[in-house]
């Protein structure tokens, strides 16, 4: 786990141009970018005070303890683990810096001397939560070929096995969609909305009945009452917050992948 | 079954605008990246806690696991949590908030607490559960800040209440809500209005004295649960104390209440070493001793007395037991009250002579060898101010620092005190159990200077130190004046029903059991009504025995065993 949190962060700071100073066995010592300081240590006053006197910035360096006991007890740094607020920071600093891409399909040079046509593909990669006084979270990574309009489910895993490229490859050039975006996503949520149809709702169905439960109980307890107080009205909301079914669905990425025919 | 299904399209532009501009795009590694922390944050089940790989560096029961559990998932989410003091009821609701702010299922909470917990509460909160409590200083506060610390008392005045009335809260949590048992309450009429998707109430001693209470204090929590208050009356009253359908109503107050006894947690409890010290007066303290206690005959022949009720001899007795100091202060008291003939201003020179008299305190300098002796932190408590000041003034002649603590300093102070205590002074000096909820864990000695007749009282007092969390075993020195009334209380509360030794709570049960929940009351009826030493022994004998069959009695009380 903590292992796998320190990898997580070394990837992290390289990815935004933060260069690591030290890299040792529990202990992470870092020199932000000044887009990461800004987005992480909270201090806009210092930011707009250096924009508006034209100082020479100085991003801050940060150290992270990621394991005590292996680092030794002299280390001095921010504790990271799983629930720590700063770990909570970063991954919620994600969502904003990996929302949207596009990519092209690396093909070896060496192979493809002929001209080559790339597949639009458009790409989402889906959170949906099932939500009433309990919930839980469902993945799904969809992709759409935007020419033929063939859906594949699983896509993000499928991705993960291709070379990837922010550059068109030697040789290829790119098909325009036939699908335009806007429909295209608008396919996929049809697809989605296609999935949550089919699921299983007995969650739904027993939150219905703890709902209707709770309210034949209100109602015994204000029966004698001709006219109902307010407390009455306050508790029948209530009880609707507490156990109304609802599913949101909110993509987490998504983007462009331009693909080889497979 | 329909439901409702919000589709997020915000993302669904940003990705438009992006291709009509052309990019710029996240790079590949940071898109991987921000797709895993959503995958380690998700929640793959509705049952089951994920709160506790949040927070590996806490340490958690396995009862308090499976109260958070329970609340969530079979009592959804509305709770009485009511285990026994130092059970940790506190890091019970912080899991139980903790797991709905992961799970999205509550953003907006209010913590309602004793004005003198609500720094504790929100340092907890932030500390052992990386929880951003704020505790309620500022009026602004109520709107902007998601999880808010506040006193009910505070929080039901107005501006506040206004303003409080308005937020719609998705978890409330109330600490000491026994309080709330009675529904003619300001504050119980204002916990009902508040909007309240979840609610805890913690409580050490749910279910006290009449039935109606835990009816009350249900339905602020499930309205109906019990039914309405004329059907209630029907199917379990039979008289205001003892319910009839008994095991029904247990079941049913079961449904909405945990309760975990110290003897259910499996948890190995650090001891608890008592010392009964029984302290001789000097012939000065002696002679003051007996010429209070004389004027309880006068009053019996004259009719001006100078003690109009039995009552105030006791205290007058047990003050004298604990300072000069104190005593003084209470005779002082009553000259100004009485018309004073000749006769009685003579009577009173004389006791006041008799207190010039005595040059030592016998109890203080114990206090004083035995505080050398442990060479550690020291807890004195005492019933009285004016010995609370002496002693600290006593203690500073020799070189002994110590903070005073009494349970109307505000909350601020209270908090500055025992930091000091804590970091600087070796002693702290109580009048009060500081109220509820004060945890001095780092301390394991405790002088009763003067013993309270309330043995809640003596509960609570060992509860600030005798917790989890204590890793040492914990002492407690009882103090007696020999020959005195003081005897009489210790011998019944420490050697008839043992109670210094006893478990936190189970006293707690017994004395509800027994509906003898004013035992102080009873104790200074049986001192006050005797008239002779020997009537006095009978009767607190009998009172023992009392207690001691109540224990034996394997069946708990209406709404006890989950």
């Amino acid at each position: 786990m903590q292992q796998d949190i320190h990898n997580y962060l070394e990837r992290y700071f390289l990815a935004n141009d933060s260069p690591i100073l030290e890299n040792s066995n529990g202990f992470l010592h870092v020199q932000l970018s000044i887009a990461l300081d800004k987005l992480l240590m909270n201090r806009p006053f210092y930011w707009h005070y250096l924009e508006k006197t034209g100082g020479i910035p100085n991003p801050m360096q940060i150290s992270f303890i990621t394991d005590q006991q292996k680092c030794g007890e002299n280390r001095k740094g921010e504790h990271i683990h799983f629930g720590s607020p700063r770990l909570h920071q970063i991954f919620q600093s994600t969502q904003q810096l990996g929302a949207y891409i596009r990519l092209f399909e690396e093909i070896p040079s060496s192979e493809n001397k002929m001209s080559t046509a790339l597949h639009p593909w458009l790409c989402l990669n889906v959170k949906i939560s099932y939500q009433c006084d309990r919930m839980k979270d469902i993945f799904i990574s969809l992709g759409l070929n935007l020419i033929a309009g063939e859906v594949k489910q699983n896509f993000h895993q499928l991705l993960l096995q291709k070379t990837l490229s922010p550059k068109i490859p030697d040789y290829c050039f790119t098909l325009s969609p036939l699908i335009t975006l806007k429909s295209g996503f608008n396919r996929l949520e049809t697809i989605i909305r296609k999935i949550i149809a089919d699921d299983n709702h007995q969650w739904a169905l027993d939150a219905y009945c703890r709902w209707q439960n709770d309210l034949r109980l209100l109602e015994t307890f204000y029966e004698e009452l001709e006219e109902k107080p307010e407390s009455y009205y306050l508790e029948v909301a209530a009880l609707q917050e507490q156990y109304e079914p609802k599913i949101t669905v909110k993509i987490i990425n998504g983007g462009i992948f331009y693909l080889l025919a497979s | 079954m329909n439901i409702k299904i919000d589709f997020n399209s915000s993302w669904k532009e940003g990705l438009l605008k992006k291709w009509e501009d052309d990019g710029p795009w996240s790079s590949w590694e940071l898109y991987k990246l921000a797709l895993e922390a959503e995958n380690k944050r998700m929640i793959h089940e509705f049952f089951g806690l994920v709160a506790p790989t949040y927070l590996p560096n806490l340490h958690i029961f396995p009862h308090q696991l499976e109260v958070a559990k329970k609340v969530i998932e079979d009592m959804n989410g509305k709770a009485i949590l009511a285990d026994e003091v130092g059970l940790g009821k506190t890091i019970e609701a912080g899991l139980i908030l903790k797991e709905y702010m992961i799970r999205g299922l509550v953003k907006k909470a209010l913590i309602l607490v004793p004005a003198s917990l609500v720094s504790q509460w929100a340092l907890e909160l932030s500390q052992k559960f990386y929880i951003p409590a704020v505790p309620q200083r500022k009026t602004y506060v109520w709107e902007q800040c998601d999880v808010v610390v506040a006193s009910i008392d505070t929080a039901k005045r107005n501006p506040h209440r206004e303003i409080v009335l308005k937020q719609a809260y998705d978890l409330i949590i109330i600490d000491e809500a026994h309080k709330l048992k009675n529904k003619k309450t300001k504050n119980y009429e204002f916990i009902q209005s508040l909007k309240k998707k979840f609610c805890l109430l913690l409580t050490a001693t749910p279910v006290q004295n009449k039935l109606e209470e835990i009816f009350n204090l249900v339905s602020l929590l499930k309205p109906g649960h019990l039914g309405d208050e004329e059907s209630f009356d029907i199917n379990f009253r039979s008289t205001t104390r003892s319910p009839k359908n008994e095991e029904k109503l247990k079941e049913l107050v079961n449904k909405v209440m945990v309760r975990n006894r110290r003897e259910d947690t499996g948890i190995e409890w650090t001891k608890r070493i008592v010392k009964t010290i029984t302290i001789p007066f000097t012939t000065e303290e002696q002679e003051l001793y007996d010429a209070i206690t004389g004027l309880k005959d006068e009053a019996l022949n004259e009719k001006e007395a100078i003690i109009k009720s039995h009552f105030s001899l006791i205290t007058l007795q047990r003050e004298v037991c604990s300072s000069r100091e104190a005593a003084f202060s209470t005779l002082k008291n009553m000259t100004e009250k009485l018309a004073c003939t000749p006769q009685l201003i003579e009577k009173f020179q004389l006791i006041f002579k008799k207190i010039e008299q005595v040059k030592t305190n016998s109890k203080a300098e114990k206090a004083l060898e035995l505080i050398q002796t442990i060479n550690d932190k020291v807890i004195i408590f005492t019933e009285y101010r004016a010995t609370q000041l002496y002693l600290q003034w006593f203690l500073n002649q020799h070189g002994i620092s110590s903070v005073p603590f009494r349970g109307g300093f505000k909350r601020g102070k209270k908090d500055w005190m025992k930091q000091l205590f804590r970091d600087r002074a070796q002693v702290l000096i109580a009048t009060e159990a500081g109220g509820e909820g004060i945890n001095l864990q780092f301390c394991h000695h405790i002088i009763n200077y003067d013993l309270p007749w309330n043995p809640m009282r003596i509960e609570q007092r060992i509860g600030r130190i005798h917790r989890l969390g204590q890793e040492k075993d914990v002492h407690i020195y009882n103090f007696a004046t020999e020959n005195t009334i003081e005897q009489h209380i210790l011998t019944l509360l420490y050697d008839k029903i043992q109670l210094f030794e006893r478990v936190v709570g189970e006293l707690d049960d017994i004395l509800s059991k027994l509906e003898l929940t004013n035992i102080e009351e009873h104790i200074s009826d049986i001192l006050a009504n005797s008239q002779s030493e020997g009537e006095i022994k009978v009767k607190m004998n009998h009172l023992s025995e009392l207690i001691k069959l109540t224990e034996g009695v394997p069946e708990r009380n209406a709404a006890g065993h989950s």
